[in-house]
């Protein structure tokens, strides 16, 4: 027995003790104190009392993706952001844009009252007006238009209004209040994104994106997207692709003409010439359909081609012809063909690389082609249909402007269902369309588009654009022009309903306020509400009724509180307390998987295409000899093997390879490669293309100091055998020419990177959005010298903001898509001269016109269309005339 | 004479003793209430300058009875604009009151944004709290605007010494210097960091002649009474916080190459 005595209270003593439990002291600590961070998120306290903090669930908008989030408040300040773990397809994570996105809220370059110009166009000059001015002054010029159009009886008047965002995530707001006005004019972005992608998709399958479930496949073929680090769904496609290629085991193959770190993260990394992913694919299709390796019964059941069809079509693209084009091995491309048809599940996924050329909408319908033909699609592991959710709007909802709009449905582009932005002031300042109110949300082109300096003309000339509000709380380049700024509120403190197919379990989320609105700034749906009462204040117009809502909450309240389910669940209620909806399940400490309260995982489900159809459905349907089930003129499903399937969203509900509807304007039906003009390209030029970094958006981020301390300049990518032929080093100043002009930036040495293409990141070189993102402090120091931010203070080291690329980037438009193809500029590039100083841009305004009289030839009734296309079968003189779309 | 349209506000229940107070009688501290009425005035003129456009209202005072005391200071205004074009007098200084204290890249007029870079942060807290227990809570006029905006704070001194005023005057000492106590605090505290230096910014950047004349008195003012307030120690710890200012740190092109990669 142990007695008091008996202890040796020595200082050797207590260390030898300690010694010894320190070797065990796994199992001597507290089982009842776990680290903060176990908790796996949910849950966050205040540092300096201890306090939880409140929880506040959101959509994120740093970027498209629409992460679930939780924001952390503390005495009415957000003072951290983390992922939503209730989130099925974000489990809890956000991105360096996510967690940095409060930082937009309390900077002190936000624009938080109404600014109405009081100097010339872009002179800088503004007095301070309050909301409710603002929105009268907006109603009178809406009104103005409107009383016009009423006086003539031309309801093409009202195409005049016109909206243009580029991001518009407001669930259809926008729509309502556009349509209320009896506007078609709204413009959206997408064909500076991925819309060649989109169309390359939609008339293959239905929907314009797909879904890979990357966590469960065996074999991935990567073409030209960075989703390691930005594209489509980038937080939750990379979560699923590491699950897959570490858990999994699965291989990972990239094309892409820069060592992006997806690229340099995969098993195998090629560099195609830009613009020859589409022979690649075509050639992986040509060798799985000659060698047997595709999936037959798939093939038979769902596609609207034959295997011999396909393969007669694939015969001239072998992969010799490939490499031919792309530069990369015959040999590589069989091999991989092969590995891709015989390991199971496959998938490919792709971004811009391939759709962002003249012609990306073949490149797109090429990849897509080589999931069909190995029977991949929507099988586990697979190449799956986005999942997403639909809600109602509220009623009534006003009917779309009675005449078509020309900016919103270019009659020469009757393929490019997601519009072609890019061409817009062109258009108008060619006099084929009339604008008297623009209006711009989420949106800065004369940062963001090609040739942009010519958007800067553009909105600077009163008699292209009589009037224009901007609805940015930032002074982009584009709202520094404007007549009258109406600041929404960042996207932590106002509503929105949302639901992204960012994975495979379908759900629904919202935005609402974290806090109250800053300051006593408002949101733009209640702008919305105020503009359209003051448009129509008596209900003489009888639009009034389209935005009576007592309050926003109200309006989402109208969305949300009858969706089936939902509506159980606590409807509007139940959004605001989770922020997403249905909850599947709980994430697995250990797998990060989703699992139900037993453990067990949650399955996705798979094989949508082969949901039977009802009996009550397919009753008074009639069949057709190609099994397409039609009822009251529809499309409803189709027939197999006498059994209903819902099958695809096209018109014969099979996957169409084979396009009619491309046939008509005289483009080839099937997935073909066409030789770029930058193929042809003169031996010493190089191929200019851009990129994404993981820590900025386009445009939105610069001014965010943890983002741009991370990144803040984009020097070019050289291969080191391009830079000596030039005599140039890494850190050299080069002068980079294109038609339209030149840049003064330096060159990046690096070995990743094609030797014939110069790439040039995005998010740098700013002209305005903040003192950060144009180290103004630095500048005109005084001028932006607030004194004691520390971070500021101290902590910005870096004296280089970048050069942004797009005022030589030539306007090019895809003839299908309708996308930019922002890969297919031709420069050359130099050491600088002398005299030329960092970040000089000279660019003419005159090529850009001409540039878009160039494109306008490949359009369906131009002449290198035709030219380009002489093996379509099609009555070239009597093509379909340049027609508006009815409705909108 | 009102010339403060403060949106520091009494609050809801909140000093009516005050109130009732500045009805009373005065009392025998002649000098020291007409004292404290003169400050109580002059920052109130201060925080009407700094905290809003000026309008016809104001414009009415600064060349009326309020001329001839400015004129002495040494603030004058350029008659012939005043008088001819009251009008567009009052534009152009509304045009440069937003350059410089409202739109994206103006000297932020709030202490949140000098001390922390960013809006509403806790020095917005700091004035909160110290309204309140004067007895005011804070209302904005206009969207974006936050209880540490240097006017308003200027025109809670003038409100404090007011009151210290209204005490003076029913021979409330005890209040008075309770007052007086809350004044000096605040002024010491929350303005005296950084009010002072912020003016200098501002008025270096100021175009037009209203406003680089009402930085300076108003830098001048704030100087003068610190310096009573102060001990040597004290002053000199202000005078270097107000010249805080960002550092431009060394930068060695060489040590990072172009790409930073």
């Amino acid at each position: 027995m142990i007695t008091r005595n008996s202890l040796n209270l020595t200082r050797r003593g207590f260390m030898k003790l300690g010694g010894t439990a320190a070797a065990v002291a796994a199992s001597l600590e507290s089982r009842r104190l776990v680290a903060m961070e176990q908790s796996l998120g949910g849950k966050d306290f205040s540092a300096v009392t201890g306090a939880e903090r409140q929880a506040v669930p959101y959509t994120c908008l740093a970027c498209n993706i629409e992460d679930g989030g939780v924001a952390f408040v503390e005495n009415g300040r957000i003072v951290k952001l983390e992922g939503n773990m209730d989130h099925p397809n974000t489990r809890g994570k956000l991105c360096a844009k996510g967690n940095a996105g409060y930082l937009h809220v309390y900077d002190p370059d936000r624009i938080m009252t109404p600014l109405q110009r009081t100097g010339k166009r872009g002179e800088g000059k503004w007095k301070r007006i309050s909301y409710d001015e603002a929105a009268t002054i907006l109603a009178a010029k809406l009104r103005q238009v409107i009383d016009r159009s009423e006086r003539e009886g031309d309801p093409a008047i009202r195409n005049e209004i016109v909206f243009k965002w580029g991001r518009n995530r407001t669930g259809g707001a926008v729509s309502r209040f556009m349509h209320a006005l009896g506007s078609n004019t709204m413009v959206n972005h997408t064909n500076i994104c991925e819309s060649s992608k989109k169309v390359g998709l939609e008339p293959s399958w239905g929907p314009d994106i797909e879904s890979c479930d990357w966590a469960n496949t065996k074999y991935i073929i990567n073409f030209g997207s960075n989703v390691l680090e930005t594209a489509y769904f980038m937080n939750p496609n990379a979560q699923r692709l590491v699950d897959g290629v570490v858990a999994n085991k699965a291989k990972l193959v990239s094309f892409d003409v820069r060592l992006s770190n997806t690229a340099g993260y995969s098993d195998e990394w090629y560099a195609p010439f830009p613009g020859t992913d589409g022979a690649i694919a075509l050639a992986m299709a040509h060798v799985i359909m000659n060698e047997g390796l595709y999936d037959a019964d798939f093939v038979r059941d769902w596609t609207n081609v034959t295997a011999e069809q396909l393969i007669a079509h694939l015969k001239p693209y072998t992969p010799e012809f490939a490499e031919e084009e792309s530069g990369v091995p015959a040999r590589d491309i069989r091999r991989i063909a092969r590995e891709f048809a015989t390991t199971k599940p496959a998938t490919t996924f792709s971004y811009r690389g391939p759709c962002k050329h003249l012609w990306g909408a073949y490149q797109e319908a090429a990849i897509h082609m080589l999931n069909v033909i190995t029977g991949n699609v929507e099988t586990k592991g697979g190449y799956c249909l986005p999942r997403g959710m639909g809600w109602p709007q509220p009623e009534p909802n006003p009917p779309a402007g009675k005449v078509p709009s020309v900016l919103a449905k270019p009659p020469l582009y009757p393929l490019a269902s997601h519009a072609v932005s890019t061409n817009v002031p062109y258009m108008i300042m060619k006099g084929e369309a009339k604008v008297s109110v623009w209006m711009s949300y989420y949106d800065n082109p004369v940062y963001a588009y090609p040739s942009s300096h010519l958007w800067k003309d553009f909105l600077t000339d009163e008699s292209h654009v009589p009037f224009y509000v901007s609805f940015s709380p930032y002074m982009s380049e584009t709202t520094e022009l404007a007549d009258l700024i109406i600041p929404d509120v960042t996207y932590l403190e106002r509503h929105d309903p949302e639901s992204m197919p960012s994975g495979l379990y379908p759900c629904l989320s919202i935005r609402q306020p974290v806090i109250k609105p800053l300051g006593g700034t408002q949101e733009f749906r209640q702008t919305l509400i105020d503009v359209i009462r003051k448009v129509d204040p008596d209900e003489a117009l009888g639009v009034r009724k389209y935005f009576a809502f007592d309050t926003v909450e109200d309006w989402m309240r109208a969305h949300f509180d009858n969706i089936p389910g939902l509506k159980e669940a606590g409807g509007w209620n139940a959004l605001k307390e989770k922020g997403v909806w249905p909850i599947y399940g709980k994430v697995d400490q250990e797998t990060a998987k989703l699992v139900d309260r037993n453990g067990n995982e949650v399955e996705a489900e798979y094989g949508l295409h082969r949901k039977r159809l009802s009996a009550s459905e397919i009753a008074d349907a009639e069949i057709d000899v190609q099994g397409t089930i039609r009822k009251n003129g529809h499309a409803i499903g189709v027939s197999i093997n006498g059994r209903g399937h819902v099958g695809f969203g096209t018109g014969s509900r099979k996957i169409e390879i084979y396009k009619e509807g491309w046939r008509e304007y005289g483009f080839n039906p099937m997935p073909v490669y066409k030789r770029l003009a930058s193929r042809e390209k003169k031996p010493d030029e190089l191929v200019l293309t851009t990129y994404k970094v993981n820590v900025h958006t386009q445009s939105r981020t610069s001014s965010l100091k943890v983002l741009a301390e991370l990144y803040h300049k984009n020097p070019a990518w050289m291969n080191p055998g391009t830079a000596a032929a030039r005599d140039i080093t890494d850190g050299d100043l080069i002068r980079v020419t294109s038609p339209l002009g030149y840049i003064v930036t330096r060159a990046h040495v690096t070995e990743g990177i094609h030797p014939e293409v110069i790439a040039i990141s995005t998010a740098c070189g700013h002209d305005a959005y903040g003192r950060l993102a144009q180290l103004k402090h630095r500048e005109a120091d005084p001028e932006y010298a607030l004194g004691g931010d520390p971070d500021v203070t101290h902590n910005v080291w870096w004296d280089d903001k970048g050069v942004h690329p797009n005022p030589i980037i030539r306007l090019a438009v895809d003839p299908i898509g309708g996308s930019q193809g922002w890969y297919d500029t031709v420069v050359s590039v130099t050491k600088a001269e002398p005299g030329d100083m960092y970040g000089d841009v000279r660019v003419s305004t005159e090529q850009a016109m001409k540039d878009y009289d160039e494109t306008l030839r490949y359009a369906y009734t131009g002449d290198l269309h035709r030219a380009a296309h002489k093996e379509v079968d099609v009555d070239w003189d009597n093509l379909p005339k340049p027609a508006l779309s009815v409705g909108h | 004479m009102d010339l403060s349209q403060n949106t520091v506000s009494p609050a809801r229940g909140g000093a009516t003793k005050c109130e009732e107070a500045a009805v009373s009688p005065a009392g025998g501290h002649g000098a020291r209430a007409a004292e404290c009425d003169a400050l109580a005035g002059l920052y109130r003129f201060l925080g009407r300058c700094l905290e809003e456009e000026v309008d016809a209202d104001f414009l009415a005072l600064l060349t009326g009875p309020l001329r001839p005391a400015l004129t002495e200071i040494g603030l004058v205004l350029d008659d012939s604009l005043v008088q001819s074009d009251a009008a567009a007098f009052l534009a152009s200084t509304a045009e440069e009151f937003t350059a410089l204290f409202v739109a994206p890249g103006a000297v932020s007029p709030y202490r949140s944004v000098f001390e922390k870079g960013r809006n509403f942060q806790e020095p917005c807290d700091e004035a909160i709290a110290a309204y309140r227990q004067a007895g005011l809570e804070f209302q904005n006029r206009y969207s974006g605007e936050f209880p540490d905006h240097v006017g308003v704070m200027l025109g809670f001194v003038g409100w404090l010494a007011e009151r210290e005023a209204e005490s003076l005057g029913v021979a409330d000492e005890v209040a008075a210097d309770a007052w007086r106590v809350r004044r000096e605090t605040f002024l010491l505290e929350q303005l005296g960091p950084w009010a002072p230096g912020w003016c200098r910014r501002a008025r270096i950047l100021a175009q037009h002649a209203f406003y680089r004349q009402v930085l300076e008195l108003t830098e001048r003012v704030l100087w003068h009474d610190l310096q009573a307030l102060a001990d040597r120690r004290r002053f000199k710890e202000l005078e270097r916080l107000n010249r805080r200012a960002p550092v431009r740190l060394d930068y060695d092109a060489d040590f990072r190459k172009a790409s930073g990669l």
